[in-house]
C-alpha cells in the first residue's frame, strides 16, 4: 500500500486533550495533521502550512470559529473549513454552513464519520483549485489571442493604409519636385513671389518626407523582409550598435558605452531584426538623456534565454505613460519628431523572435529596457529549413560548457 | 559638354503619378513617355527605342513581375528600375534576380532615382559597346573567309 499523505488537515480547538487526541486517530489514518489552539494561531499556521482542510471548534475563547473562518475563506479561499459544534447546538452549524463552511458536525466527533467529511472536502478543495487553476489559464490564453489577432488586423490595416498613403505621397512629391525645377528656370527669376512658392515647396518636400517615414515604419511593422537567422556573439551585436549610435550619441553630449560583461553569449537569431530593436531602445535612451547622460548595455544568458538591458540615467518615464509606451503612435516629442512606432514596432519584432521586453522606470534617474530572446530562435521554421537545429542545440551547448567549465 | 537624354519609360497605373513624374524627368532634360500598363509598356517597346523603363510592381491586370519578365524577354538590352509602394523588399528582390537594374521605394528619393537611371544607362551603354564590338569581331572573321 502507499503511504502518500496527500490530505492535510489543520486542526484548531482550545481543548488540547480533545485535539491531540482526535489528531491522533486521523494521523492513524494517514492525513497529515497540523494543530492550532486558537484563531489567531490557525492563521498563523495556515501561512506557514497550506492545508487543504481545515476541522475547526466553534466555540474558542478569544477569535472564535466563525470569525476564523471568514478570515480563511479570505486569505485562503482552496482552504475548506468543518466546523464542530457542541452537543445540540445546530444553529452554530447552520450559521457557519451559510457562511461558506463545508459542513459541520456536533460533538462528540466520530472518526469514521469526520474522515469521510475530510475526504469530501479535500475532492472540493482541489476541484476548486482546479477550476480557478483552469479559468486563470483560459483568461491568459484568452487574452494572448487577442492580442495576436489585434496584431494581425492591425498588421494587415497598416500595410493597407501606408501603401494607400505612399502612392498619393509619390505624387505630392513628384509635383513638388517639379514645380521646385520650374522656380529654377531664368524665366522665373523675376516672378512675383517667388521666394514664398519656393518655402512654401520646401514646406510640402518637408512634409512628405515626414509622411514617408511614418508609412515605412508602418510597413516596418506590417511586411518584414525575409528574416535571416545565423548566430551571433552578443558582444559583437552590442559593439555594433555603439558603433552606429556614437552619432547621435556625440551629438547629443550623451555617452554610450558597454558594461563588462563576464562571458560570452551565443545565440542564433536575427541579428538585422535585434540590432534594429536595439539602436531604437539606446537612441531613445540617448533622446531622454541630457548632456552629460550615460547609456549603457548589458547581457546576460541563462539556459535557453539570452537578455540586454539598455540603461540610460535619463528624464524617466512618468507612470501614467509606462503603460502606453508600446501603443502605436504614442510619442511624447513634438509634432514631427518622432513617430510613435519605434516601441511599438521594436516590441513587435522581438515578439517575432520568441521573446519579450520589458521597461522600468523612475522619473528623474532613468529607465531600463531590458529584451529576453531565446537562444535558438525556432519563429521562423520556413526560413530555417535546411538548418539542424539539434547539431545547433548541441553546439550551443558544447561551447557554453567550454566556455563555464560546467559538467 | 552637353549630356546625352536618356529615353524613359514610365509605367503606373496612377495617371497623375506617371504625368508628374514625367514632367519632372523631362525638366532635368531627359525624353520621357509615360503609360499605364504592363501592356502598353511593351506595346511601345516594339516600336521605340527606350534606355529605362521606370516599372510600378503593383498594377491592375499585368503586374510589375510579369511585366519585368517579358520585357527581359523580348528585349533583355533594356534597363528596368522597379517602383514599389509596397516597402516589402521580397517582390523587389524577386525582381532584380529576374534582371531588374534596381529598385526604388515610393515616394523615392529624387537624388536616389537620378543616381540610379544613370546607372542603368551606363550598364545599358556597356552592354551595347560589347555587343557591337562582338558583332564587329564575327564581321571581320567572316569577311576574312572571303578573301
Amino acid at each position: 500500500m502507499s503511504t502518500e499523505k496527500a490530505v492535510k488537515v489543520l486542526l484548531v480547538d482550545d481543548e488540547d486533550a480533545f485535539r491531540q487526541a482526535l489528531a491522533k486517530r486521523l494521523e492513524r489514518r494517514r492525513i497529515e495533521v497540523f494543530q492550532a489552539a486558537d484563531g489567531k494561531s490557525a492563521l498563523e499556521a495556515l501561512k506557514a502550512f497550506p492545508v487543504n482542510v481545515a476541522v475547526m471548534d466553534v466555540k474558542m475563547p478569544g477569535m472564535d470559529g466563525l470569525e476564523t473562518m471568514a478570515c480563511i475563506k479570505r486569505d485562503f479561499p482552496d482552504t475548506e473549513v468543518i466546523l464542530l459544534t457542541g452537543h445540540a447546538a445546530v444553529e452554530d452549524g447552520i450559521a457557519g454552513i451559510r457562511a461558506g463552511a463545508f459542513d459541520y458536525l456536533q460533538k462528540p466527533v466520530e472518526t469514521e464519520n469526520l474522515l469521510n467529511k475530510i475526504h469530501q472536502a479535500y475532492d472540493k478543495s482541489r476541484h476548486q483549485h482546479d477550476l480557478a487553476k483552469e479559468a486563470e489559464l483560459r483568461e491568459a490564453l484568452e487574452k494572448q489571442m487577442a492580442t495576436a489577432e489585434r496584431l494581425a488586423s492591425l498588421g494587415t490595416l497598416a500595410a493597407g493604409v501606408a501603401h494607400e498613403i505612399n502612392n498619393p505621397l509619390a505624387i505630392i512629391s513628384e509635383a513638388a519636385g517639379y514645380l521646385q525645377l520650374l522656380l529654377k528656370k531664368d524665366e522665373c527669376r523675376e516672378m512675383p513671389f517667388h521666394d514664398r512658392f519656393e518655402k512654401a515647396i520646401e514646406k510640402i518636400e518637408k512634409s512628405v518626407k515626414r509622411a514617408r517615414r511614418t508609412t515605412m515604419q508602418l510597413l516596418g511593422f506590417a511586411g518584414q523582409p525575409d528574416a535571416v537567422y545565423r548566430e551571433i556573439e552578443l558582444d559583437d551585436l552590442v559593439e555594433e550598435v555603439i558603433l552606429l549610435a556614437a552619432g547621435q550619441a556625440s551629438a547629443a553630449g550623451v555617452t554610450v558605452a558597454k558594461e563588462k560583461n563576464p562571458s560570452s553569449v551565443t545565440l542564433w537569431t536575427d541579428p538585422h531584426r535585434l540590432r534594429q530593436v536595439l539602436i531604437n531602445l539606446v537612441s531613445n535612451g540617448i533622446a531622454a538623456c541630457g548632456r552629460g547622460g550615460r547609456v549603457s548595455l548589458s547581457f546576460d544568458s541563462s539556459n535557453d534565454w539570452a537578455t540586454i538591458q539598455v540603461k540610460d540615467t535619463g528624464h524617466g518615464i512618468p507612470k501614467e505613460n509606462l503603460e502606453r509606451i508600446f501603443e502605436p503612435f504614442f510619442t511624447t516629442k513634438p509634432p514631427g519628431k518622432g513617430t510613435g512606432l519605434g516601441l511599438f514596432v521594436s516590441l513587435d519584432i522581438v515578439k517575432r523572435l520568441g521573446g519579450d521586453m520589458q521597461v522600468k522606470s523612475k522619473v528623474g534617474k532613468g529607465t531600463i529596457f531590458q529584451v529576453s530572446v531565446p537562444r535558438l530562435s525556432k519563429t521562423c521554421p520556413g526560413v530555417c529549413n535546411d538548418i539542424d537545429w539539434r547539431d545547433k542545440a548541441r553546439e550551443l551547448e558544447r561551447r557554453d560548457n567550454h566556455g563555464t567549465g560546467a559538467h | 559638354m552637353v549630356r546625352v537624354p536618356i529615353n524613359i519609360l514610365v509605367v503606373d497605373d496612377e495617371e497623375d503619378f506617371v504625368e508628374m513624374f514625367s514632367l519632372r524627368l523631362e525638366e532635368m532634360g531627359e525624353i520621357v513617355k509615360g503609360v499605364n500598363s504592363g501592356q502598353e509598356c511593351l506595346d511601345v517597346l516594339e516600336s521605340t527605342d527606350v534606355d529605362v523603363v521606370i516599372l510600378d510592381i503593383k498594377m491592375p491586370g499585368m503586374d510589375g513581375i510579369e511585366t519585368l519578365r517579358e520585357i527581359k524577354r523580348r528585349r533583355p538590352i533594356t534597363e528596368v528600375i522597379l517602383l514599389t509602394g509596397h516597402g516589402t523588399t521580397d517582390t523587389a528582390v524577386e525582381g532584380m534576380k529576374l534582371g531588374a537594374f534596381d529598385y526604388l521605394n515610393k515616394p523615392a528619393d529624387f537624388k536616389d532615382l537620378m543616381e540610379k537611371l544613370e546607372g542603368a544607362r551606363k550598364r545599358k551603354a556597356e552592354q551595347e559597346e560589347r555587343i557591337r564590338k562582338a558583332e564587329s569581331r564575327s564581321l571581320m572573321r567572316r569577311s576574312g573567309n572571303l578573301f
